[in-house]
């Protein structure tokens, strides 16, 4: 199915969209550990007693994590898109790329420093994604342009570096810090302050929407770059720019969620089998469908071993394998 | 001026009005004190019964406590028998699924695993104290159990004399002091009588063994391996750094440990024998000699019955040179 790329469309298919994002939401509040009926979910949610316990589980506990899920969910999604399309290549995602890799490295430097620097962990993974990218960026370019085989060689290998540091930091690491880094790398949403929230929201919002904006000419990229400078695109300022914010959305999410795989790239395949490669349409696709996948993975981990959790990282590279094989193979034939 | 206008809301003897902020007199400012602290004690007691308490926990957070815990959850297996032990057994409303001693324990409501319980089965066990201990639990439990307006006390066992006080310290906290008191005194006049029965006996090489495949063992800053120091051996992991090292086989080997010790649980009890046909563990001066005993798994837990797994040590490791060279469990 190919979805025309009007503003009608698209509008139709963001609200559509957009009223699943609900609906699954409004689905991941009514399930957990803890059985309430609908009815309480609802007055939990509007009530006006702030510390009952069904108030608390429902706006304090399950809210915000759904609201994590929706954002990491989506960053992660649009970020594989933008990457897949730069790259011209279908298995770029932020993960292979390094860029968690690095996050994760940040991270795990603050707690193995400790002190006020453990605090600043979120800052740091934060730091990592960045100088991460802006390493795997530098050896990916050839005479100013982004050598797409070359970047992704180099994200490859940079990740398997930074996973190599990280296994050496973990020996090094009091049993205590490791714990809480092990649930970190699996990638986990169970941890969510409202600053986190009140920060990631607009970000990614605003990152998203700016990378929109490019949405024409990363379809005139996927022709080719030599192809997209005859038809009027500044190729190095589109990809320089696109790449950044991309990064920016996964050091964002890694630096709140830990790295969770498969994400950004399964739902871009997923929205090109939906909606086609306009990615006018693809990227508000992958973005709400990003979200829809992840807060449906996060349910799971809180709710299938319950009363214990599972990390949501495990849940999405479970699921994730078996899925991508299957699109591979549909594809194929 | 309006704003000292606005200031002036202290007891009928304050009738001086306040002149600039920063000019206070010290007597008006202690009068109006002393009232609004009289005010809030007796809104406070009047409102709440069980007045909250400030109190800083063994791992250094600041924790409001109520004066006497209701609902208690425990997330440890080794506080869940701390607080049987004090008779506290019918508070606790929830524990973890690991939480198997004494068996009543296991028919509590459980809040999932040391590592990842669930917040919402916390939240809707309604409890007014969950309890944890930084040598199981993980610190961002205790941070969003924070943010939830849930106190969490933490405790800490880096030794022996760690896990008493831990005791009498968890005693204090929920006003069951005098009878945390008579437990650890018991528990230490057992700890002196093993302290003394060793004393002259000679210090056998222990090694410890958490986890066999790799070797894991316990570091030094562990209540285990301060259990086997007072039971009278020498951890040869003594040195090592972290709290659950591993150590190569060829080391171990090097270090030549007289006796090896394995927690006895149910998920892991190979048979000694094995272990003569195992590569690297065969080479072993203690697997040829038949020295590897099993001690009871309470030594994994900083509970009162963590003495009763010294004691067993300390009877392994020295029973032997009483009676003869061979030990116990060999086959010979």
């Amino acid at each position: 199915m190919i979805v025309k790329p009007t503003r009608r469309n698209v509008l139709g298919l963001m609200a559509v969209l957009g009223a699943s994002l609900v609906i699954v939401s409004a689905g991941a509040l009514a399930l957990g550990g803890v059985h309430l009926r609908l009815g309480e979910v609802w007055s939990g949610l509007l009530g006006a007693d702030l510390h009952s316990e069904v108030s608390i589980i429902v706006r304090q506990i399950r809210l915000p994590r759904i609201i994590l899920a929706a954002l990491v969910g989506a960053a992660l999604a649009v970020s594989g898109t933008v990457l897949q399309a730069l790259l011209r290549n279908p298995l770029a995602d932020p993960y292979v790329l390094g860029v968690s890799s690095g996050a994760a490295l940040g991270a795990i430097i603050a707690l193995w420093v400790g002190g006020r620097l453990a605090a600043a962990s979120p800052l740091m993974a934060f730091g990592g994604a960045l100088v991460t990218i802006a390493w795997v960026y530098l050896l990916g370019r050839r005479g100013g342009r982004l050598a797409s085989y070359t970047l992704l060689l180099a994200g490859v290998i940079t990740a398997s570096f930074l996973s190599a540091i990280i296994l050496f930091i973990l020996t090094l690491l009091s049993t205590r810090d490791v714990r809480g880094i092990a649930f970190w790398l699996m990638g986990d949403l169970s941890v969510v302050t409202d600053v986190q929230l009140r920060i990631l929201g607009p970000a990614v919002a605003l990152a998203i929407g700016a990378i929109y904006f490019f949405a024409k000419d990363l379809n005139v990229l996927l022709l080719g770059e030599q192809e997209a400078a005859y038809l009027g695109v500044n190729v190095a300022r589109v990809e320089a720019s696109t790449f950044l914010l991309a990064s920016f959305l996964t050091g964002m999410a890694v630096s709140v969620s830990g790295a969770i795989g498969y994400l950004g790239l399964l739902v871009p395949h997923l929205g090109r089998m939906i909606v086609g490669s306009d990615h006018r349409t693809l990227l508000p696709t992958a973005a709400l469908g990003g979200a829809i996948v992840l807060v449906i993975s996060d349910t799971l981990a809180r709710t299938i071993v319950s009363p214990a959790e599972l990390p949501v990282g495990a849940v999405t590279a479970l699921a994730g394998a078996p899925v991508f094989i299957y699109l591979l193979r549909r594809a194929a034939g | 001026m309006a704003l000292g206008e606005k200031f002036e809301i202290g007891p009928p003897a304050g009738r001086e009005r306040f002149p600039r902020a920063g000019k206070i007199e010290l007597g008006t400012m202690r009068r109006v004190a002393l009232g609004a602290f009289a005010l809030g004690l007796i809104v406070f007691s009047s409102a709440t019964p069980l007045f909250p308490r400030i109190i800083t926990d063994q791992t250094g957070r600041r924790v409001d406590v109520p004066e006497n815990p209701k609902r208690i959850i425990s997330l440890a297996p080794s506080i869940t028998e701390t607080l049987y032990a004090l008779g506290l057994g019918d508070r606790i409303v929830g524990d973890t699924e690991y939480c198997d001693y004494p068996p009543e324990a296991r028919l509590k409501p459980h809040v999932g695993a040391l590592l990842n319980p669930s917040l919402e089965k916390i939240v809707a066990l309604k409890p007014d104290l969950v309890l944890g201990i930084a040598e199981a639990n993980r610190r961002e439990t205790a941070d969003q159990l924070d943010r939830l307006g849930v106190p969490l006390y933490g405790l800490t066992a880096h030794s022996v004399e760690e896990t008493l006080n831990s005791i009498e310290d968890l005693g204090k906290v929920l006003g069951r002091g005098a009878q945390a008191h008579e437990l650890v005194a018991g528990l230490r006049r057992r700890v002196d009588a093993v302290k003394q029965e060793v004393e002259h006996a000679p210090r056998p090489k222990v090694l410890f063994v958490v986890w066999y495949r790799p070797l894991i063992t316990a570091g030094p800053h562990t209540f285990i391996a301060d259990a086997i120091g007072i039971a009278g051996g020498i951890s040869i992991s003594d040195d090592l750094a972290g709290e659950w090292p591993r150590l190569s086989l060829e080391d171990a080997l090097h270090r030549d440990p007289d006796i090896i010790l394995f927690p006895k649980s149910e998920s892991f009890s190979p048979s000694l024998d094995e272990f003569q046909q195992l590569a690297g563990w065969k080479d072993f001066r203690a697997v040829k000699d038949h020295r590897m005993y099993f001690v009871p798994d309470t030594i994994n837990r900083p509970s009162p019955r963590l003495i009763d797994a010294m004691e067993e040590v300390a009877r392994v490791l020295h029973s032997e040179q009483k009676s003869t060279a061979r030990g116990p469990e060999s086959s010979r």
